[in-house]
């Protein structure tokens, strides 16, 4: 019997495929995850905590590790041993901590001879360290050869990128945050259950100060309008927060207080 | 008068005021609008991101294809108009015979990928529509000028020849110029989301979306994509003149499909040995745009997949290669050139296995321990950039001289300044393979940003060589003495299965290629700018990806076959318009006795 040509050109074709198919399948098979926010903010953290941090945002998010060696001459990047004695030296009137937070958020101030000016900010995306992780990352940096003295107060206040979700789709909101204040603490009765920064005490809702920096502006405007199909926050009860805010404020009064809680960072 | 002056003040003055109060009240709907609208939904069964995966490559497949034909069918066919010889009209018939069939389907897959993005990827597609929205407009608009410009080609071939062809021509060549415009537009897309740029922080447009556009890997990608889209074009034409060939009844058919097979693999392994120059040029802007996604690709959790692409390429040398040494047996008087393919498969088999090597070793701890690491004290050297460039150059090098050797098998040249010549093509080859290995050699002794810089001495070194061989190649042997005709047709048939490998392996490596781009982003949909937060946000290993790029390289070809056999019904009791023509008998692809 003639076997078809088409047939075994297929078994042919499935044969060369299944081959190139086994070998991608027997070598080190590494997913890439995204990376896990960090947040020390408020929490009692020790210098041994901290570094543990560090040397983990080392490996994973910051991906220091890509040009950095730490015991090992890099050829892309300085060798970091010793880096935590080192710091002090490098820019006269500098503090250790000062010169590894500039190295960080201001890579190119100050270039370490011989390599270049390739290292990106990394509180910026894609990287995008916010301030626990910045701070975790310069005490780990003090703990090699020094020692380790940073404060999360140290960390600019500016540092650090918006979590979860990036910012490119941020809705751009014709709203007046002022009067959105005023609709938290007055109309929405919002103060009831939350704090805002420097509005309101209440601890039966999850404290907002920096609910901008946690959540997407969806997730705050789908919460308001909806609050059970958003999912409720860990440690509080469920079916707590009124589903009324749709009907009870008008659009405007609705678009402010959104404004003001995306000014919450 | 007077009264209507304030009239139109008043319309004036309130016309803005109207749009204002409209906007106040569209404003907080639009708000809450979007509020209700999910960032994704779930595609039923295997989920979004496999769906838009498979979707996008069977698109991308199919539009290589029918960008990269035209652009040698229209060459093919101008050289038969210049000529006069029918058989090149033939051959560019037959390949836009198989575009116009894979069109519609291009069209149809393009079309459901863009529902996928649109229903699943709504806070994704949105923000891609708030930049490129205004190239929309153009790509709808050239989309429907490429299809009349091809339909127009296809359908009018018998009424626009004679002293008409010109026209003809002139649609063929409109047709890709339409073509590569829209290849330049979705680029663009693509690219801006490996490399924003004319953006804010935040990713609102900053001024023109030509900055957008213009971001850094769109050029590299557009070039690469172009070689690339030839070369797959190629071998998919030499894939279906494969299929004929061995379905072939008699010797003429045989002889016909023969020379397609040849046609179509002559064209991609010209525009192969290119590829990888172009690839560096991507990879150099990747880098110049970004040092973490660049050594992410390279060094990260993607470094294995180089290695996959190593074994794909150099089957694809040794495959092109071995075509052209089965193929030389069908011409009376290459035996003389014989004596050199041991030679040439050394230098092949030893480039390939040192392109292969990885950087760090799969072992056991035993085994790490006893070799003081995952770097085996011998390979080791050869896992490194110096030796991997200094591979993949001296293998184009040899492939290139294949080409020359297969060139010329039946010609004798009549040149008196022919031992010059020749002396003066060896010396371009022997310089240009001194220059690849000495900066082979001496990368191993400097810092890698130095190395870096020695690929381009190697690339230029191969491609100086290249132009110098064949600019004394070709008046070497215009008008040379004929060793005999080529026996069009007498290939043995497992060259064929050549042909096939190569259709199979490019197509595969494309797959494998669109992940690599796709997964450098890891978790960013628009890289630094707009954040996938969809569960399938984490990048999967290789071994996802090959079963998934194997599965669908299945469907390709169930559907290619498919829309051939489908082309090829309406043909089916007809004489062959294009048929009829002889086949050339130089090995060159020309019959020019000059």
């Amino acid at each position: 019997m003639r076997v078809p040509v088409g047939l075994k050109l297929s078994v042919f074709s499935l044969a060369v495929m299944g081959v190139y198919t086994y070998f991608a399948n027997s070598i080190p098979q590494i997913e890439s995850k995204p990376p896990e926010e960090l947040s020390l903010e408020g929490g009692n953290v020790t210098p041994a905590q901290l570094v543990k941090a560090g040397e983990q945002i080392f490996h994973t998010k910051g991906t220091c590790e890509v040009c950095h060696k730490i015991g090992e001459k890099g050829t892309r990047a300085p060798d970091l041993a010793g880096v935590g004695a080192r710091a002090a030296k490098r820019k006269p009137g500098q503090s250790a901590k000062q010169y590894l937070i500039e190295s960080l958020l201001d890579p190119g101030a100050y270039l370490v001879e011989g390599y270049p000016n390739i290292m990106p900010r990394v509180d910026k995306p894609p990287i995008g360290l916010n301030r626990s992780e910045l701070w975790a990352v310069v005490a780990l940096l003090e703990s090699l050869g020094g020692s380790v003295d940073v404060k999360l107060d140290d960390i600019p206040k500016t540092a650090g990128a918006p979590a979860v979700g990036g910012t490119a789709a941020e809705l751009k909101l014709p709203g007046d945050p002022k009067a959105g204040e005023a609709v938290f603490a007055g109309k929405g009765a919002c103060i009831a259950c939350h704090k805002a920064g420097k509005v309101g005490a209440a601890q039966v809702g999850p404290d907002l100060s920096q609910i901008a920096r946690i959540q997407t502006p969806e997730y705050i405007m789908g919460k308001i309008l909806n609050p059970s199909a958003m999912g409720t926050v860990a440690g509080y009860p469920k079916g707590v927060m009124p589903p009324i805010f749709g009907q009870t404020l008008t659009a405007k009064e609705y678009v402010d207080l959104v404004s003001f809680l995306l000014t919450l960072k | 008068m007077r009264g209507l002056h304030v009239v139109r003040q008043a319309v004036r003055a309130a016309v803005p005021v109207a749009a204002l109060l409209l906007a106040a009240t569209a404003l907080p709907a639009a708000a809450q609008e979007a509020a209700r609208e999910p960032a994704y939904r779930a595609f039923p069964l295997i989920g979004s991101r496999l769906a838009v995966w498979a979707i996008a490559q069977l698109h991308l497949n199919f539009a290589a294809f029918i960008l990269g034909v035209p652009i040698f069918a229209v060459i093919i066919e101008i050289i038969g108009w210049r000529t006069g010889a029918p058989r090149y009209d033939w051959l560019s018939h037959e390949f836009v015979k198989l575009i116009f069939a894979a069109f519609s389907t291009t069209a149809l897959l393009g079309a459901f990928l863009l529902f996928l993005f649109v229903g699943y990827y709504p806070k994704f597609w949105a923000y891609m529509t708030s930049i490129f929205f205004p190239t929309y407009w153009i790509y709808a608009l050239l989309f429907f000028a490429e299809t009349f410009t091809v339909y127009l080609w296809y359908y009018g071939w018998e009424w626009l020849s004679g002293p008409r062809k010109w026209v003809h021509v002139s649609l063929g060549v409109l047709s890709n110029l339409f073509g590569t415009a829209i290849l330049l537009i979705g680029n663009s897309w693509v690219t801006f989301m490996m490399s924003p740029a004319g953006v804010t922080e935040t990713g609102a447009l900053k001024g023109s979306v030509w900055a957008a556009i213009n971001n850094s890997t769109w050029m590299p990608i557009n070039i690469h994509r172009l070689i690339a889209n030839i070369v797959f074009g190629g071998t998919i034409a030499a894939a279906y003149a494969a299929f004929r060939f061995l379905n072939a009844t008699t010797d003429e058919e045989r002889a016909r499909y023969d020379w397609m097979g040849y046609v179509g693999n002559f064209v991609a392994l010209s525009a192969f040995i290119v590829l990888p120059f172009a690839g560096y040029w991507l990879g150099r802007e990747i880098y110049a745009f970004n040092q973490t996604m660049g050594i992410t690709m390279m060094g990260g959790f993607m470094s294995w997949l180089w290695i996959i692409q190593a074994i794909l390429i150099g089957v694809l040398f040794l495959g092109s290669n071995y075509y052209l040494w089965l193929g030389m047996e069908r011409i009376p008087g290459s035996e003389r050139y014989r004596k050199y393919v041991p030679y040439m498969l050394t230098i092949l088999a030893i480039g390939f296995m040192v392109w292969a090597t990885p950087h760090s070793l799969i072992v056991t701890l035993e085994e790490a321990r006893a070799m003081g690491g995952t770097h085996h004290p011998f390979l080791g050297f050869f896992g490194v950039m110096s030796a991997k460039n200094t591979a993949v150059n001296l293998m184009i090098l040899t492939t290139f001289l294949s080409y020359v050797l297969y060139r010329r098998a039946n010609r004798l040249s009549i040149r008196p300044w022919v031992v010059i010549g020749m002396a003066i093509q060896w010396a371009a080859f022997a310089v240009a393979a001194a220059i690849v290995v000495f900066y082979g050699v001496y990368g191993y002794f400097v810092e890698s940003i130095v190395r870096i810089g020695f690929s381009v001495y190697q690339v230029g070194a191969v491609l100086g060589a290249i132009v110098l061989v064949m600019t004394i190649d070709v008046p070497m042997f215009r008008g040379a003495k004929s060793t005999g005709a080529i026996r069009w047709g007498s290939i043995p048939a497992r060259s064929q299965y050549v042909l096939i490998l190569l259709a199979v392996t490019f197509t595969w490596l494309m797959g494998l290629m669109g992940f690599a781009r796709s997964g450098i982003r890891q978790y960013w949909h628009v890289y630094g700018i707009l954040r996938d937060t969809s569960v399938d946000a984490v990048t999967p290993a290789l071994g996802y990806a090959a079963n998934m790029i194997t599965t669908v390289t299945i469907v390709f070809f169930a559907l290619v076959m498919f829309i051939f056999w489908l082309g090829g019904l309406s043909e089916k009791g007809k004489p062959g318009a294009h048929g009829a023509a002889a086949m050339p008998v130089i090995a060159g692809g020309s019959e020019d006795p000059r």
